[in-house]
C-alpha cells in the first residue's frame, strides 16, 4: 500500500479521513473521495472495495501534474479543479495544499449529483480540511 | 519529414529528466512535485507523469523524447508512455542498492520494446560505482534472452546521450533490416 509512514502525517491524516467520510456519507451521489500526496501516497480515503486506493492516488497525482504542467504550457496560470466527465459519473480534483503540504482532493461522483452540487460539496469539503488543518 | 517517440526510464534517480534536459531542444515539460518518500531516495523532486522534449535530427525528422516516472506505483503511465514508443532507453544508477535488478524490472516492464532490439541500457555514476561492471549488465540481459548494449553514460553531459540515441537508432535500423529480411 502507497502510504507515508510519517508522524505528521498521522494527525493530518485523521483530519482529512474525518472529512471525506462526512462527505461521502452526506451526499448520495458522491461514491469515493480520495486525498492523495502530489507524489501519489493516501492520506485518506474513503472508497468502495472495487477501486484500488493506492492506484487512484498514483492517477490523482500524474493527473494533478498534468494538469499543472498543461496550465502552465498555455500560459492560463496555475491549474486550480481538474473535471473528468464519464459514461456514468465524474472525478473531480481539487488542490487542498497547505503552505509545504501539497495535497489533492479526488472525489468520485454518480449521475445523480449535478456538477454544481458536486462542485460545491468538493470546495466546501476542500475548505473545511484546509481551515481545520491550518488552524493546527 | 517524420517523428519518432523515445521512451527514456529506470528508477527514481537515475537521472531520465536530466538526460531529456540535457538534449532538448525546447523547455522540457517537466511533472515534478515534492518527493515526499525520502526513505527510499532523498531527491527533493520526483516526476510523477512525464517528461518531454524533442530533438531534431541532422535530416529534418524529430525525436519527441518522454521520461516516464521511476515508482513502479506509477507503471499504468510506462504502458501509457510506451504506446507508439520506437525505442526505449533504460537509465541504471550504478550507486543503487542494486542496479541489476533495476535492470531487470525495467527491461521486463519494456519488455515488448526491447524484445524487439529497440533499447539501449544506460549505466550512470559508473566513475564513483564502477561494480557491478557494464559486463555484469550485458550477462543479467543474456540471461533474460534479451539483446541490448549497454553503456556507461553520463546524463549531464549532452554528447554523452546523443551518443546513447545513435547506438540506439543503429540498433533499430538494425532490427528494421532484419525485420525486411525475415
Amino acid at each position: 500500500m502507497n502510504t507515508i509512514a510519517d508522524k505528521d502525517y498521522a494527525a493530518e491524516a485523521a483530519v482529512c479521513q474525518r472529512h471525506v467520510d462526512s462527505l461521502v456519507a452526506t451526499h448520495t451521489g458522491i461514491r469515493g473521495a480520495v486525498i492523495a500526496t502530489t507524489d501519489g501516497f493516501e492520506i485518506a480515503a474513503h472508497v468502495d472495495s472495487s477501486v484500488s486506493v493506492a492506484k487512484l492516488a498514483a492517477m490523482v497525482s500524474s493527473l494533478s501534474a498534468l494538469s499543472e504542467a498543461v496550465s502552465r504550457e498555455s500560459k492560463i496560470g496555475s491549474s486550480r479543479d481538474l473535471m473528468i466527465d464519464a459514461e456514468s459519473g465524474r472525478l473531480l480534483l481539487v488542490d487542498a495544499s497547505t503552505g509545504a503540504r501539497k495535497r489533492v482532493l479526488a472525489v468520485l461522483c454518480d449521475n445523480r449529483e449535478t456538477l454544481g452540487q458536486a462542485l460545491w460539496a468538493v470546495r466546501s469539503c476542500r475548505e473545511a480540511i484546509l481551515r481545520e488543518l491550518e488552524g493546527h | 519529414m517524420k517523428e519518432y517517440k523515445l521512451i527514456f526510464t529506470g528508477r527514481m534517480g537515475a537521472g531520465k529528466t536530466t538526460a531529456i534536459a540535457a538534449i532538448s531542444e525546447i523547455p522540457p515539460v517537466q511533472t515534478d512535485v515534492t518527493n515526499n518518500d525520502r526513505p527510499a531516495h532523498a531527491k527533493a523532486t520526483t516526476t510523477v507523469a512525464l517528461d518531454y522534449g524533442e530533438v531534431t535530427l541532422p535530416h529534418g525528422d524529430k525525436l519527441r523524447l518522454y521520461g516516464t516516472p521511476g515508482q513502479s506505483r506509477f507503471d499504468f503511465m510506462w504502458k501509457i508512455l510506451s504506446e507508439g514508443a520506437l525505442g526505449v532507453i533504460v537509465l541504471i544508477d550504478n550507486s543503487a542498492p542494486d542496479p541489476l535488478a533495476d535492470m531487470r524490472e525495467y527491461l521486463d516492464a519494456f519488455r515488448d520494446i526491447v524484445s524487439s532490439s529497440r533499447a539501449i541500457v544506460g549505466v550512470g555514476r559508473c566513475d564513483t560505482h564502477p561494480v557491478p561492471g557494464i559486463d555484469s549488465f550485458c550477462e543479467a540481459a543474456k540471461e533474460m534472452a534479451l539483446s541490448v548494449p549497454v553503456m556507461s553514460v553520463d546524463v549531464r553531459r549532452r554528447e554523452d546521450v546523443l551518443l546513447m540515441l545513435e547506438v540506439l537508432f543503429h540498433q533499430i535500423e538494425a532490427a528494421e533490416a532484419d525485420e525486411a529480411l525475415s
